[in-house]
């Protein structure tokens, strides 16, 4: 049982990765925690849902074709509700924005299906595989593969494309970026349209995975991926893929082994007891204090 | 310039927010409480219980407004009242409390959920106002006041006999329960169905807990697969149910899960799919297959009016509203104080969804339970079991 | 008095005043952390619950005085508050956010499981001990407490440890002690507000204090003005009455909510009265004709 509880584990983890890529690379440039990215990934799993029942279209295709509005979503919500706080405000001021942006998007989505679990459609066929005595699914062999590939391609952008580098550079110092060059609005913009856009996968995947999606969903998924993010030291890429995979591993093997009635409270008192052992999280960096 | 803007907006906006506010009191208390009768509703609209709420509304609809084509109650028109309080217990304390000093209703249906009855029902007892739950199937509830009523079949009456039939009919002995922890429902539940399988001799393999609102039952499911239960007893809502049993079919086994009338509602069967194709069982009072004439009436204006089935929901709504008129009707008054005590005597009251009798403490007894599964997506009915209290 | 006032004033008003005046004491307690200290707390509701139930608890089960009953809740709230803040009030800004997060998570999850405080259906039955002269008396009493400790030193070395924690330090403000302070006093308030609370609604359960209602407590600090007493309770009492009214447009209430919060911070960054202090305030109706000449 270890080892399929491990595997459950596992999925269950990738998506919180995903989802907490978005929150680690906001938090990284501008030092926001974008409380509506929770909202954004639930959008994704809608619009993946839209996609496939009323389009018809490929899983696949549908998949992208979320992304692709979570993208869009993500830069206008970024347009509209954040960039006219920057530099004139408290960050606190940005984080009620943002929780504005999120009470409005969730608000929108109950209005336009209604506050009930929708059912997502089966669109792949499930097959089991047993591998000795441990039974895998396709889908969640699917789920992994996807997610290590979107976070693959990921890591190839930060670190090789220029605009990776841009981003990089922002993440460091936005004043300095801005001096040499940097279109630091764009770079921002950017950042929110590459993290909804993974968001927006770990939503459709996980309406794949569990076939339900809800329009509430993003709440604690949202905490728990910015738990996620915080474990693996925020503003750390990596930080964050590791960070969710742990998160995700824990609580399952707390339910199977431990408590299923204390599952949440093991996985919060994990993370605050790592914090303070480690404050900067698993690999995030020290930050020297300046005046 | 741009500062003393930026105030002067802030300072209308907040003026706006202070003038409004008397505003919107007027409105609630015109139209005197004299010529009208005011019945106000309980029940979510949104939120994560709205799946009750949403039908209870249209069947108190339906009854509210078949009285009035009757002419009403004594003569005086039927009006009702329906705020949405979202399955919040601050909200519906804030709604009772306006239903109570700002419309003066005379009685109030609702809610379909425990918790939350008791909230209302507090508040209903200390301003001697009726509450009425066509929902509310755990404990405490009646014991809060003489005038808190409810018309459910309650657990401590079904549970023994749907224990009963699962061990003799299907053989079933070895029981998993899982219970939703953040569900009052559920919580209440579980020590019930415990206690009437440890009575009948039936074995407990596997107890285990979730919440609402997750999806992810994986590790759960994968640990039922492993402990050799004969049937999984999940005392939850439906949502959950159908997601639990989603898993199980992609786990690839066999069980079925029973449960309460906290299952009975339509998304079981959109969630589940071929999932909970029989496989789900659950207990309520109330299944469109009886043939009784009231119901078969009932059915058919409802479908008319909506153009959908209605469900237990639906139906108590409706009896609720319906046994109220009657009870005012009995005792020729509209004052709360007179017709509760019309109402604590009903006896064998053939409403929509069954016959209800409250005994001497007001808890009703309805008769009989109806075990209703899945099938082709639809409730279909799959026995019935006579119930004894004394 | 009480019984004077209920004559004039319908019984929804007074609820929704004795609710804003809970809201006050949770919010001027968060706006001593979060406002004038400057340390991101997410879990003001985690506190505010054990005050609560401990309360209520006391007061249902083991019968105590009501007076008692919520000095208890308040000191246990102010306890925890202590334990908590010790290590954690090391970590910085959103660490900081994340464990407040996650304590008022797992003490959600404890009353879940808590057999004497009713699990997931909660308590029930407290008498309305809550009266709203008493809630009056308190609010009061709660903002010259706060006005006092805030132009004293004390209170200027906290306003000193958000605008600069270093150069704080370097003045000599015993920046840990502070900090600690301000969050135990600020777990107090939520714990008296808490058992305020349990004792208006009559009933209380596990979800009534989650993740939502911490950042509802922190959007009344912020709205308001952090930092700044009079903003706070301005805060407080238009995040209360603000859904009553959005009543009217039912489905839409959150929706506006939403939208209000956003137009709100990007009109008012600084919340609705910015920083302004009680004596800014008096200070400012006295010079109010200079400086409309001036603009």
């Amino acid at each position: 049982m270890f080892w399929e509880q491990l595997i459950n584990g596992l999925t269950l983890g990738s998506t919180y990765a995903l989802i907490a890529l978005g929150y680690t690379m906001v938090y990284g440039i501008i030092q926001l925690i974008n409380f509506a990215h929770g909202e954004i990934y639930m959008w994704g799993a809608f619009a993946g849902l839209f996609l496939v029942t009323v389009l018809g279209v490929n899983i696949f295709v549908a998949l992208i074709g979320a992304m692709i509005f979570c993208t869009l979503l993500g830069m206008l919500m970024e347009k509209i509700a954040y960039r006219p706080l920057r530099g004139k405000s408290s960050r606190l001021s940005a984080l009620i924005s943002a929780i504005g942006v999120s009470i409005f998007l969730s608000t929108l989505m109950v209005l336009l299906r209604g506050p009930n679990t929708t059912r997502y459609p089966e669109v792949l066929r499930v097959k089991t595989f047993s591998l000795g005595a441990v039974e895998i699914s396709s889908l969640q062999i699917i789920i992994l593969l996807v997610a290590f590939l979107l976070m693959a391609a990921l890591t190839f952008m930060v670190q090789k494309t220029k605009l990776g580098k841009a981003m990089r550079a922002c993440s460091q110092d936005l004043d300095a970026s801005y001096l040499m060059g940097i279109n630091v609005n764009r770079i921002i913009s950017f950042t929110f349209a590459i993290g909804s856009a993974l968001a927006a996968a770990g939503g459709v995947m996980v309406g794949i995975y569990y076939n339900a999606v809800w329009p509430y969903m993003g709440t604690m998924a949202g905490l728990k991926a910015f738990s996620a993010a915080v474990l693996g030291g925020i503003g750390s890429i990596p930080g964050a893929m590791l960070g969710g995979i742990i998160l995700g591993v824990l609580e399952i093997l707390g339910v199977a082994y431990l408590s299923s009635s204390y599952k949440d409270a093991i996985a919060f008192a994990i993370l605050i007891l790592v914090l303070l052992v480690r404050p900067q999280g698993i690999m995030g960096q020290k930050k020297m204090k300046k005046v | 310039m741009y500062k003393i803007r930026n105030k002067s907006i802030a300072l209308l906006l907040i003026m706006a927010l202070l003038f409004i506010i008397p505003g919107c009191g007027q409105k609630g208390s015109a139209g005197s409480s004299e010529d009208v009768i005011k019945l106000g509703f309980l029940g979510a609209k949104t939120g994560p219980v709205a799946n009750y709420g949403i039908p209870g509304e249209k069947g108190m609809k339906l009854a509210i407004e078949e009285l009035n084509a009757k002419g009403g109650i004594l003569g005086k028109k039927v009006e009702g009242i329906y705020e949405d309080n979202k399955g919040d217990s601050a909200e519906i304390a804030s709604i009772a409390t306006k239903y109570i000093t700002r419309d003066k209703v005379v009685a109030m249906v609702g809610d379909p959920c425990t918790g939350l009855t008791k909230v209302a029902a507090d508040i209903a007892q200390k301003n001697g106002v009726v509450i009425f739950s066509p929902g509310a199937t755990g404990p405490g509830v009646v014991e809060i006041g003489d005038y808190v009523f409810r018309n459910t079949l309650l657990d401590v009456f079904a549970v023994p006999a749907v224990v009963d039939w699962m061990m003799k009919e299907k053989g079933w002995t070895n029981f998993a329960i899982i219970t939703s922890l953040n569900n009052g429902y559920s919580t209440a539940l579980t020590p019930v169905f415990k206690e009437a399988i440890n009575k009948k001799g039936g074995k407990i393999v596997l107890e285990d807990s979730i919440n609402d609102g997750e999806t992810d039952f994986t590790a759960q499911v994968t640990k039922l697969k492993r402990s050799g239960a004969d049937v999984l007893v999940f005392t939850g809502y439906y949502t959950e149910a159908a997601l639990i049993m989603n898993e199980v079919k992609k786990q690839n086994f066999d069980i079925t899960l029973v449960g309460g009338d906290g299952l009975y509602g339509q998304d079981l069967a959109k969630l589940g799919k071929d999932a909970v194709e029989e496989k789900v069982i659950f207990y309520c009072g109330f299944s469109s297959d009886q043939p009784s004439p009231e119901t078969e009436a009932f059915l058919k204006k409802y479908r008319e009016k909506y153009g959908e089935e209605p469900d237990m929901f639906s139906a108590q709504y409706y009896d609720a509203v319906m046994i109220l008129a009657k009870a005012m009707e009995d005792a020729k008054s509209t004052d709360p104080k007179v017709f509760k005590n019309e109402l604590a005597k009903l006896k064998d009251y053939l409403g929509v969804s069954g016959k209800t009798t409250f005994l001497p403490n007001r808890e009703p007894v309805k008769s009989p339970v109806c075990l209703i599964t899945v099938k082709d997506g639809k409730f279909k009915l799959l026995d019935k079991i006579e119930v004894n209290v004394q | 008095m009480d019984a004077w006032f209920a004559q004039y004033v319908d019984a929804y008003y007074l609820r929704i005043m004795v609710l804003i005046g809970i809201n006050i004491i949770l919010a001027l307690g968060l706006n001593l952390i979060t406002g004038v200290t400057g340390q991101l707390s997410m879990g003001h509701a985690g506190f505010m619950s054990i005050g609560a139930y401990t309360a209520a608890i006391l007061t249902l089960h083991y019968g105590t005085s009501f007076v008692l009953a919520l000095l208890s809740g308040s000191l246990m709230a102010a306890f925890f508050g202590f334990i908590i803040g010790i290590p954690t009030l090391r970590l910085e800004g959103d660490y900081l956010a994340m464990v407040t997060i996650g304590f008022a998570e797992i003490i959600r999850v404890f009353f879940l499981n808590f057999e004497l405080g009713g699990k997931a259906v909660g308590l029930y039955g407290m008498q309305q001990y809550t009266t709203f002269s008493m809630v009056f008396i308190l609010v009061i009493l709660v903002v010259v407490l706060n006005w006092q400790l805030l132009k004293s030193r004390y209170g200027r070395a906290l306003y000193a440890i958000r605008e600069n924690e270093i150069a704080a330090e370097a003045c000599g403000v015993n920046t840990t002690g502070m900090k600690v302070a301000a969050f135990t006093m600020g777990s107090f308030l939520a714990g008296l507000a808490g058992g305020l609370y349990s004792h208006y609604m009559g009933y209380i359960a596990p979800q009534d204090f989650g993740f939502m209602r911490s950042i509802e407590i922190l959007n009344m600090v912020v709205l308001g003005g952090m930092g700044s007493i009079p903003g706070v309770m301005l805060g407080a009492a238009v995040l209360t009455v603000l859904p009553e009214m959005l009543r009217i447009v039912a489905d839409y209430r959150l929706l506006f909510y939403g939208a209000l919060l956003v137009i709100l911070m990007i009109f008012r960054p600084n919340g609705i009265m910015g920083d302004m202090r009680l004596y800014d305030l008096k200070q400012r109706l006295r010079t109010k004709e200079v400086k409309t000449c001036r603009s």
